[in-house]
């Protein structure tokens, strides 16, 4: 009894400490930054920001382009989710393929090809310059907006669609038993019940926005239009130490925007009623008629100009010169012969690679062993460390970066190396495992390991014959996600590699700031590609597995259906 | 309401879901359509209320066309009642405003907002939910959303309506008090009502008529002591009245059973519908077999005795023929009892009249 105790307590304190050393001290370091002055204490930093007119440009600016994106973002997620979930429109594949594509594809490659799409001297502004006298200028407020809405519309798509699904249509059934026709239904049930949902996408959405430093950087940067996460950004890497008090409370307002988002959208998810059924319906509610050939077909067309276009736009690109027409003659490889030369180039995809792959591992094996005490045993430790760690995700990344340089200057050997990069990672994405880690234990149930208790395994084997072969597809979505996103991430790395630790995303973002164009569309499309694949095989191989494991898994399933309809 | 369907099929890709169904439902009638899951009946349910089109087939209400081939009349303009198995209670709304919500629809545009609250009242006051009306479902027992349900379903004082397994959400306790308030609601609006359930207690004791569906098809229509007592079917000889099918063969009308060692009287002797003649069966129900230790009868041994408070169920192995025996609370039997199996003479009687 008295040696479990003692495990419990350095249960405990280990957790405490976890969570307060790598999660919580940084985001005190910030505050406490971003509070002191030169005599002590106070809130002169803040102050002085708010006298600058720069400062109170930045966070219209942020607050503006967060709303207007929102709005973007919502109308179209919403209607691709009502398109997906209720018509009968074909190709529903290819239109969640083609939705999804911005939340997979890395934001600054997206805006990279937006900018090459719409670049001064392209063929659309051509166009429009010869026949009606105007450019559209994407190095614009509105030309962030645009982008930013077409990025986050895959957030409120992937929470309302699964929501629409959900509403039984008893319940539209029951609306047209009492004398409503479809599309009045669809208002006043459909439209109701998925508000709540609509609306925490669109928080979601909102905070990406605030959260991204991508889009701005790219297209901000060069017209001189400061949002907060650049602002930060150009203060620091431009003043150095000198910048980082009005930096840190620069962070602070940041981060307080964006936890009252959060807060919000916590709350949005909880106002929805819970009577809506447990399982999905994929049966079509609204059949079009006639009109679902012209519907399907501008939707698929509209998705493709405005997520695939850009994109070939950018890959073609990348096999040309800087000058001259793009002509076949003009076709070149130097580019790529650039991208798989370049010691830099080469040496940041090898610094990518390897810090997804130890994020992931680091992530996998402390997100499930945490989401496993905390969902069965209860640990407050474990709830510590998740609670922390979600702090960490909530805040944009920028934040994240600034407090992890003011905290780990402390410890010797760590700024400036790859290890702050690594630290810096798993302290960002930590909680998208615990969240699926958690998921997939809560859907195991206790009796399969209290069984293979009492048929007298080991706590090794039940790890290894029970619980990981049934948890591990779930488990493994949430590390994917983190894999793809270390992979190509940019915001973290922007502040914290240095010399010999840079990153793809970096990599692409100096070459892009130095003009070089074509040289990041190539890197790009070697992205692109890597992405493509990967997404690719993480589809296939479900399959693969499944088809393996067919025999054993298909006969217990016939013998418990046959047990079901025997009773 | 008269309800007339004709000849009404429903095909989905290679299977009939309904194949050439055909009934009348006069005014103010309440009828039962009773049957297994996957029998059809939740699919004539839905074709009466519009939310199926037939493949073939008509359905006229009051003399109108509401479905055939070409028409489809939508479900908005027909003008039911509905209660659904889920009861699909709208949980944004309150119980008042649930049962507001078909009131507020064009078809009753013409109402005047007094006409309103007093319909809304009197549906409130016919269940029981006066002091409900402010709480919004998810706040509700099963039996109270039940009421909703009901009250919406006849706030309109529809003319005909349609409950699909209304109870079938309910524990054993609620459905068995329920029965009595559908029941008054039916007396007190006098619609006609389709009920499609496929509990036959249910049917049994509700419906003034009951269609008993099988694989898309009307199997038997009739009363519940015509259904029950009378089957004209093996399969609503088995599902509603829980028939053993003794084999054995007929010989005019009377039957010799094979697990009958005595051949100088017959086992059963009367009328029979001729699908029980020619599969060589007699329907016998659980109560209709008298058990004793002696005599002429079926031969068999108890195997398995179920106590059951106002009967004892007893299962009786008769060569290779299980049979299931209802006998009152007296008769003490054990396991492994020799017994004997007649048929009763009061139901023999009856039957034979």
């Amino acid at each position: 009894m008295s040696t479990q105790r003692l495990k419990r307590n350095i249960g405990y304190i280990l957790g405490g400490v976890v969570a307060i050393f790598f999660f919580l001290a940084p985001l005190l370091q910030l505050i406490i930054m971003s509070l002191t002055t030169d005599q002590g204490f106070g809130f002169t930093n803040y102050a002085e920001l708010l006298t600058k007119s720069r400062t109170l440009q930045a966070i219209g600016n942020t607050v503006l382009i967060a709303v207007c994106s929102t709005l973007i973002a919502v109308v179209l997620g919403s209607v691709m989710a009502f398109l997906v979930a209720y018509t009968d429109v074909f190709h529903k594949k290819w239109m969640e393929v083609l939705t999804m594509a911005p939340f997979v594809i890395p934001s600054y490659i997206i805006t990279l090809s937006w900018s090459t799409l719409l670049s001064a001297r392209g063929s659309i502004n051509g166009f429009l310059d010869a026949n009606f006298g105007f450019k559209v200028d994407i190095y614009s407020l509105g030309g962030i907006i645009l982008v930013l809405g077409i990025c986050n519309a895959s957030v409120v798509y992937l929470n309302v669609l699964p929501f629409l699904r959900k509403i039984p249509r008893d319940l539209e059934w029951a609306a047209r038993v009492c004398g409503r026709n479809l599309w009045e239904t669809l208002r006043c049930i459909d439209l109701t019940q998925a508000a709540p949902a609509i609306a925490s996408g669109g928080m979601l959405a909102f905070l990406a926005a605030i959260d991204n430093f991508a889009v701005p950087a790219f297209l901000g940067i060069p017209a001189g239009i400061p949002v907060l996460s650049t602002y930060i950004y150009e203060n620091v890497i431009g003043f150095g130490p000198s910048a980082f008090r009005s930096a840190a409370a620069l962070s602070v307002m940041l981060s307080a925007i964006a936890l009252l988002g959060t807060a919000l959208q916590g709350m949005l998810v909880r106002r929805s009623s819970g009577m809506e059924s447990i399982r999905e319906d994929y049966s079509v509610r609204v059949p079009l008629g006639r009109a679902r050939p012209f519907v399907q077909w501008i939707t698929l067309a509209f998705l493709s100009l405005v997520n695939v276009v850009p994109l070939i736009t950018t890959i073609t690109s990348s096999f040309f010169p800087v000058y001259g027409t793009k002509t076949l003659e003009n076709f070149t490889l130097e580019n790529y012969a650039f991208v798989f030369t370049n010691r830099g180039i080469l040496q940041a995809f090898a610094n990518s690679a390897m810090l997804a792959v130890i994020t992931c591992m680091i992530c996998i094996v402390v997100g499930t062993a945490l989401a496993y005490s905390k969902v069965r045993r209860h640990s407050l430790p474990s709830h510590l460390v998740e609670q922390s760690a979600s702090l960490t995700y909530a805040i944009p990344g920028i934040v994240l970066a600034l407090a992890m340089i003011f905290h780990w200057t402390m410890v010797p050997g760590v700024y400036g190396t790859i290890l702050i990069l690594m630290i810096a990672y798993v302290t960002r994405y930590l909680v998208l495992q615990i969240k699926s880690s958690t998921n997939a234990m809560l859907a195991l149930d206790i009796s399969l390991e209290e069984s293979a208790a009492v048929f007298g395994s080991s706590k090794v084997r039940m790890w290894f014959r029970v619980i990981l072969p049934l948890t591990i597809r779930p488990i493994l979505s949430g590390t994917f996600l983190i894999f793809m996103q270390s992979l190509t991430e940019l915001t973290l790395s922007s502040m914290l590699a240095a010399a010999g630790t840079r990153t793809i995303g970096l990599s692409i973002f100096s070459l892009q700031q130095g003009g070089d164009y074509q040289r990041a569309a190539a890197v790009s499309a070697v992205v692109i590609a890597a992405v493509v694949l990967a997404y690719g095989l993480s589809a296939l191989l479900p399959h693969l597995l499944h088809k393996k494991r067919m025999t054993p898994e298909a006969a217990a399933d016939v013998k418990a259906v046959s047990a079901i309809q025997a009773a | 309401m008269s309800v007339i369907i004709k000849n009404v099929t429903k095909v989905y890709g290679d299977t009939k879901a309904l194949d050439g169904v055909s009934v009348e439902i006069a005014s103010g009638e309440f009828i039962a359509i009773l049957g297994p899951s996957g029998c059809g009946k939740t699919t004539l349910l839905r074709t009466i209320c519009g939310f199926v089109q037939p493949t073939s087939g008509t359905v006229e209400v009051d003399g109108r066309l509401f479905s055939s081939e070409q028409v489809q009349v939508p479900v908005e303009q027909r003008g039911l009642g509905m209660v659904f198995q889920s009861f699909a209670l709208w949980p944004h709304m309150t119980v008042r405003q649930n049962i507001e919500f078909p009131l507020k629809s064009r078809r009753n545009k013409g109402l005047t907002p007094a006409q309103r609250e007093q319909a809304i009242d009197a549906a409130i006051a016919s269940t029981g939910l006066e002091k409900m009306q402010k709480r919004l479902p998810g706040e509700l027992s099963g039996g109270q959303r039940q009421r909703v349900a009901l009250a919406r379903a006849i706030v309109e004082k529809p003319a005909l309506l349609l409950m699909d397994e209304p109870l079938s959400a309910l524990d054993a306790e609620l459905k068995i008090s329920m029965r009595k308030e559908i029941q008054d609601i039916h007396r007190l609006t006098g619609a006609s009502v389709v009920y499609v359930t496929h509990d036959q207690s249910e049917a049994l004791a509700m419906a003034d008529r009951i269609i008993i569906m099988k694989d898309g098809k009307i199997e038997q229509i009739g009363t519940p002591d015509e259904i029950y007592n009378h089957p004209k079917t093996i399969f609503a000889a088995t599902f509603v009245s829980k028939c053993n099918l003794v084999r054995g063969h007929w010989v005019q009308d009377s039957f010799w059973a094979d697990a009958d060692p005595d051949k100088s009287s017959p086992f059963y002797r009367g009328p029979v519908e001729d699908c029980f003649r020619n599969a060589d069966v007699c329907p016998v129900r659980p109560e209709e077999f008298v058990m004793s230790r002696i005599g002429s009868g079926l031969a068999g041994t108890v195997v398995n005795r179920q106590w059951g408070g106002r009967e004892i169920l007893y299962k009786v192995q008769c060569g290779s023929e299980l049979m299931t025996v209802y006998t009152d609370i007296s008769a003490a039997f054990a396991e492994g009892d020799s017994v004997v199996l007649q048929r009763g003479e009061a139901m023999h009687h009856e039957v034979a009249v």
